[in-house]
């Protein structure tokens, strides 16, 4: 089955892996800027990193016809650095007319900091100001509720920000309500041990419907599964859900989603 | 389009499901031996505390046992939370 990943970090990738999620039925996917792993020490490191994700990546990709897609920023981790944060946000406009960009993102919270708080805001304003679609990174673990109660508190209180044009993600069985419910979309993360299973992510498309909902691998250099979404394919085949019900959530919602985007391309997909 | 499949009965999620679940339980009871077996103690370890409560969760009859673990081993949030910060 064609499907789309909304969030999965290719740059950690190996090109190995790119020709086995286009032999799974991969078509496109959408790749966040995320922490390295390392906090990186200049605005440079950034600017070489966006020129990574804007040009070399999509030729990667291209090259066993998968569409490649990318969100720019200075994600959480990095944000404690206020200075540097600002540097890397008054950059991103260099990049904003790349033709894979979608948006701002992952912007997010990680350890719920004042400082992550206020680097927060001033993303949501480039947002805001440059028409941009946003993606959330949501905290792990123990920070993920009061983090993503607070994100949302912020996304909320900001009249300007359309609530159809952000993506909320690694949503769990204590979030994702209230993500739905104020109007935003969801992410499901599928991860070996932390964030979500196939088996609790197909309790959750069965209990709270695939409206604006939709399944990641988020596939990184730490434990992951890049082929996680085919899992939850396979898991809601054996549970007894419909072809249209499965490419609704793993092909349909990201394709309307990302659509919201002018860089988006819907012809050039299956 | 409708959004489910016709739902499984109960009965037939536990034949479906009952190996995968029985293999977690006894993941689970292996790893609370092996922290017998280890010297040192572990018994006031916050950690020990909240796998007790969530396993009390497990059994306790109630429903949303998936959000109700979850929630036991999340900070809290606090509305005040921009307030405490100074950001408006």
């Amino acid at each position: 089955m064609d499907y789309i990943d909304p969030h999965i970090h290719m740059v950690s990738r190996t090109t190995d892996d790119y020709e086995t999620l286009a032999r799974m039925g991969c078509v496109a996917m959408s790749e966040p800027a995320f922490w390295a792993g390392f906090d990186r020490g200049s605005v440079d490191s950034f600017r070489d990193y966006f020129r990574q994700l804007t040009q070399f990546e999509p030729k990667r990709a291209a090259q066993f016809g998968i569409k490649h897609y990318t969100w720019l920023c200075i994600n959480a981790k990095e944000a404690e650095n206020v200075s540097l944060s600002r540097e890397v946000i008054a950059m991103i406009p260099e990049f904003l007319t790349a033709p894979n960009v979608l948006g701002i993102g992952e912007i997010g919270l990680n350890k719920n900091t004042k400082n992550e708080s206020t680097i927060f805001l001033e993303h949501v304003e480039l947002a805001v100001k440059y028409q941009q679609q946003i993606l959330i990174h949501t905290p792990h673990l123990e920070d993920k509720y009061q983090g993503t109660r607070m994100i949302l508190d912020m996304l909320m209180h900001d009249t300007r920000v359309d609530r159809s044009r952000v993506l909320v993600d690694h949503v769990e069985e204590h979030t994702i309500e209230a993500v739905l419910e104020n109007g935003f979309w969801a992410g499901m993360t599928l991860y070996p041990v932390t964030k979500c299973t196939p088996q609790r992510a197909a309790d959750m498309i069965e209990r709270y419907g695939p409206e604006r909902l939709m399944a990641n691998s988020a596939g990184d250099w730490g434990p992951s599964k890049p082929t996680a979404i085919p899992d939850l394919i396979m898991e809601l085949k054996r549970r007894g859900h419909t072809r249209e019900q499965i490419h609704r959530v793993v092909y349909e919602n990201p394709r309307r989603f990302f659509a919201q985007s002018s860089n988006f391309r819907t012809h050039d997909l299956p | 389009m409708s959004t489910n499949p016709e739902p499984r009965s109960a009965e037939q999620i536990l034949a479906e499901e009952f190996l995968l679940a029985r293999s977690r339980v006894l993941d689970l009871a292996a790893f609370l031996d092996r922290l017998e077996r280890a010297q040192g103690s572990t018994e006031h370890a916050t950690q020990m505390q909240l796998l007790s409560q969530g396993l009390n969760i497990l059994c306790d009859g109630e429903p949303e046992k998936a959000r109700r673990v979850q929630l036991l081993m999340s900070r809290e949030y606090d509305p005040a939370w921009r307030k405490n910060y100074g950001l408006h």
